[in-house]
């Protein structure tokens, strides 16, 4: 039995203290009655209230959430898509180039990118706006839902689609019954990663909107450039909380399924003795 | 016996690798109460919690012993072994190495080396590396610790893989890497925790053979801990069989097969009919045993302190009961039955009998010539028969 | 033919969406500026032949950035920045990474969970929450005046420092994963076969533990070297106009002089320059997942 030293104890407290006490002091802020970031004037909604009233910002947060759900479904089916062929599609003719293009948007400057998706789209002679911003971001989502749902791949026991194609199903309907309900919870997250990625993007957004196509972190860039104010700290908080409920009801769902599962296997277990 | 008369006596002959499970005769410092024990565990206990691991062990080992720890997993052989590295703390009690006190020692300052049963090979290093890695903590010069690397893989015909990473060898040579790792050193004594389990059976008995040798030609003490009796039985100069955390018996190959001291050892080291009985009468040394009502008596060698209407069981082996068709005229044992189950092995045959009361009884029989002529088969009517010395009898 | 159809559909979004833009980049590095929408003289102009469109080709954007210390500066100090923040990254995450190896298994889920969580919210949210806190009259000097440690408060917003622990901030957690996952494979009967050979602790960390930690190491730290060099919202915020770095200039550039063409010029280069960290960092992966199979 593994106990906590107390060298390790203190590393890891002293490491979350350090992720964590920045976002706690925004998120307390937010309920500050006094406008001054620095001084304490009590607690106070008001900001909430104010967000609200301001019809950009809600405009721009309606833009997000849409651009989100649109870029990170796409991203989604080309990743896993992108995951089977590194996984499984063996060797073909420029699959080093593929797996290139799949690692390289991971660590590329954010800039980059930005830029020349941009290129693109104005050499192409399409009307940036709201479309531009939800292919620039499923592309970059793409890469990381292949990333999430390839390494649920590797570790998945193959004969168990071979045992599928024995009994005479298809190749479509292994993939339907049984590939993708055992990479489901990969599929899941990677989803959820993409809808994260879109949702907090200021860069590549930047570059490849339009007029009309506002997003939300890009609102909150034009306004914490002027300087900090304890609206944005509002609108943070309901970020950061969405972002939260969402990743604590995701893990939580996912952990109660293979609770669920390892429960049933025991009850088998049981009966067969 | 004296130290010089251990060290001029033939031991390395007596513990020749091709010496069956009977007892060696020159080998037995632990008849020797003025010699001081390599290892001595004193009263140690060691819990996990609630869990006591291991109950108020002590143990002597001698030097140049090939000691084995034996038991089913989870009985405490392996907290006793990772005791003595320094892996784990007694909760109580003393761990002494020729007379000194290591109980508080860091694994690190112990003069004892391990051969861990994952190998736990480094797996960034090579061959050679891993081999010199204690003689380098231990700050042998460079030159030294290259020539004892060449000699050891030379002992364990490693000299070929020196270079090589342990992934690029097979399982019996990471084997062979493990055990010349931790004998590089020349520790005083040598741990092997389960050092064969990777192996397949035909490797695993040439290994045996292997460690016997280099445990010989070293003069090392070697405590194995196993859970497979044959291994321990063909290796070791004394068997201590474990359960629960206790010892159960501690004694020679030989007389762990022949004379267990309990149903426990008596089923764990090999194969053994058991009855149930009642001391009815002891006489002249022999025990009469009665097993049910209008079956006939058992007769045995009684134990020492065996008194009338005690609860006992009768253990046979086997190989020590004579079957044949035909009833025995003048035999102390004679039990008549009927072959159940026959198995043929080439070698030898097992016959299950099942006797009047419903009880099955095993019975070996050699197969000494090439024709019998008429072998026994299934639905005979046979005769079971053994001399009174052959059965123990047992207490508990 | 399934099978090409499976292979082609990602294959091709990629390259239209993500391999041919560079080209288009590369291109425009190569014309110029004009004050029109777009601002630059055309790509694609098919009405002249491969010989002319060539001959109108040139590297007077790249002359350009070579000799304008602005530039070569925000590049250096781009490279110097994301640099040191990548080893001071690594020295923070090893000690979590590793208290997080060690910890109890049933643990083990939970802190990895708490160390992706900061992840999945804003990137520009958490940059802007250290605003709050680095200020002139932000909460650590009001903290640490009210403690009485400083009487005068620091100047660590629109500095270099600022933009240090912008980057060690929002960069920890790639650290910290690659890490873990290579300290937690480690076997444990490894150290106590290095304790059992005479290593003590502090020995066996340098011979056993960190040797075979490297691969996570170095995932860790191309991680972090690599977006931080072209890294634009941390030294916007936190850096001040005295920090110059490479992303931040091509952002003016691109936004601010709208000089496209210097812009994609600017690009070009930052990918030449990240291009052998890339290829490494790849091959690095590439070598882990044979190695895991």
């Amino acid at each position: 039995m593994r106990r906590f030293s107390w060298f390790n104890a203190t590393s890891i407290a002293l490491g979350f203290a350090f992720l964590y006490i920045p976002i706690l002091l925004l998120v307390i802020y937010s309920f500050n009655e006094s406008k001054l970031v620095t001084v304490w004037g009590g607690w106070s909604t008001k900001w909430y209230a104010s967000l609200l009233q301001n019809e950009g910002l809600l405009n721009a947060a309606w833009v997000t959430l849409r651009v989100a759900i649109l870029s990170s479904t796409l991203a989604t089916i080309l990743g896993t898509l992108a995951a089977i062929v590194l996984v499984r599609a063996g060797r073909f003719p420029g699959r080093t180039l593929f797996s290139g293009l799949i690692f390289a948007p991971l660590v590329m400057p954010e800039v980059i990118t930005g830029l020349s998706m941009l290129l693109l789209f104005v050499a192409l002679n399409m009307d940036r706006g709201f479309w531009t911003v939800v292919i620039a971001h499923a592309t970059f989502s793409m890469c990381f839902a292949a990333v999430v749902v390839q390494a649920r791949l590797y570790d998945f026991d193959k004969s168990v689609e071979e045992a599928a194609m024995d009994l005479g199903a298809t190749q479509i309907q292994t993939f339907l019954q049984v590939t993708l309900p055992i990479i489901a919870p990969s599929v899941i997250s990677a989803w959820l990663l993409s809808f994260t990625l879109s949702l907090d993007d200021l860069v590549i957004a930047s570059f490849a909107t339009g007029p009309g196509a506002t997003t939300l972190p890009m609102k909150i860039y034009s306004q914490v450039r002027l300087g900090v104010t304890p609206e944005i700290n509002a609108i943070s908080t309901i970020m950061i909380g969405l972002v939260t409920i969402g990743v604590l009801v995701a893990s939580y769902s996912t952990k109660r399924a293979s609770q669920q599962q390892e429960r049933e296997l025991k009850a088998v277990d049981a009966g067969a003795k | 016996m004296s130290e010089a008369a251990l060290s001029s006596s033939p031991t390395g002959a007596s513990r020749s690798p091709l010496r069956t499970a009977a007892p060696q005769s020159g080998f037995a410092p632990w008849k020797d109460p003025s010699k001081t024990p390599m290892v001595r565990f004193e009263n140690v206990v060691k819990r996990f919690g609630d869990f006591v691991a291991v109950k108020d062990c002590t143990l002597d080992i001698y030097e140049r012993e090939f000691f084995a720890l034996l038991g089913p997993s989870g009985c405490g052989k392996t907290t006793l072994l990772r005791m003595l590295a320094g892996f784990e703390k007694p909760t109580s009690g003393r761990i002494l190495v020729a007379g000194q006190d290591i109980t508080e020692l860091a694994p690190y300052d112990r003069p004892v080396n391990m051969m861990f049963q994952s190998y736990a090979l480094f797996p960034h290093m090579t061959v050679e590396q891993n081999i010199g890695f204690g003689l380098k903590q231990d700050g042998m010069p460079k030159d030294q610790i290259a020539q004892r690397v060449e000699e050891t893989m030379a002992m364990l015909e490693l000299s070929k893989f020196g270079k090589r990473k342990p992934h690029q060898l097979s399982g019996g040579q990471q084997q062979r890497v493990a055990l010349a790792r931790a004998i590089a050193k020349k520790p005083r004594i040598v741990l092997l925790d389960e050092p064969l389990g990777a192996l397949d059976k035909r490797l695993r008995q040439t290994a045996q053979f292997e460690l016997m040798g280099i445990q010989e030609r070293t003069g090392t003490t070697f405590i194995i801990v196993t859970h497979d009796q044959e291994e321990a039985m063909t290796v070791s100069s004394r068997i201590a069989v474990m359960d629960h955390g206790e010892f159960v018996q501690i004694a020679t190959p030989g007389d762990i097969y022949e004379a267990p001291n309990s149903r426990y050892t008596a089923n764990f080291i090999g194969d053994v009919n058991l009855f149930e009985g009642k001391v009815v009468n002891v006489a002249g040394g022999f025990a009469e045993i009665d097993w049910g009502p209008g079956l006939a008596r058992f007769k045995a060698v009684a134990p020492e302190g065996c008194a009338g209407q005690q609860q006992v069981w009768l253990a046979l082996r086997p190989e020590k009961i004579h079957i044949d068709l035909d009833k025995p005229t003048d035999a102390s044992n004679a039990l008549p039955g009927k072959v159940v189950d026959v198995g043929y092995l080439g070698s030898i045959s097992h016959y299950h009998v099942e006797l009047a009361n419903g009880q099955r009884v095993k019975a070996l029989r050699t197969n000494s010539s090439r024709t019998v002529d008429r072998p026994i088969s299934w639905e005979d009517k046979v005769w079971l028969q053994w001399p009174a010395e052959t059965g123990i009898v047992l207490a508990k | 033919m399934r099978r090409w159809l499976l292979i082609s559909v990602p294959y091709l979004w990629l390259l239209v969406f993500f391999l041919i833009p560079f080209f288009i980049v590369f291109k425009i590095s190569l014309s110029d500026i004009a004050t029109a929408i777009p601002p630059y003289t055309p790509v694609f102009d098919f009405s002249m032949g491969i010989g002319e469109f060539i001959s109108k080709l040139d590297f007077e954007n790249y002359r350009f950035i070579f000799n304008d210390s602005l530039y070569v500066n925000s590049y250096f100090s781009a490279l110097k920045i994301a640099g040191i923040s990548t080893v001071l990254t690594l020295l923070v995450a090893y000690p979590i990474a590793y208290g997080m190896a060690r910890a109890p298994k049933e643990w083990q889920p939970t802190l990895v969970m708490l160390v992706i969580l900061p992840f999945w919210t804003s990137f520009l949210i958490r940059v802007y929450a250290w605003i709050g806190i680095l200020k002139k009259e932000g909460l650590l000097n009001l903290f640490l005046m009210n403690l009485g440690v400083i009487s005068e408060p620091l100047t660590i917003m629109n500095t270099p420092l600022a933009v240090y622990i912008g980057i060690i901030y929002s960069y920890l957690p790639f650290m910290i994963l690659p890490l873990y996952a290579s300290l937690e494979k480690i076997n444990p009967a490894l150290l106590e076969a290095a304790a059992d050979l005479g290593s003590p602790p502090w020995k066996s960390f340098w011979q056993v533990t960190f040797p075979l930690s490297l691969p996570g190491v170095l995932a860790g730290c191309f991680l972090v070297f690599i977006p931080a060099t072209g890294e634009f919202v941390i030294p916007d915020l936190l850096g001040g106009s005295d920090t110059l770095m490479i992303g931040k200039t091509l952002w003016g550039e691109f936004f601010g002089n709208r000089d496209w063409p210097v812009a994609s010029a600017v690009a070009v280069v930052l990918l030449l320059v990240l291009v052998i960290p890339i290829v490494m960092f790849q091959s690095n992966q590439e070598k882990e997942r044979e190695a895991a199979r």
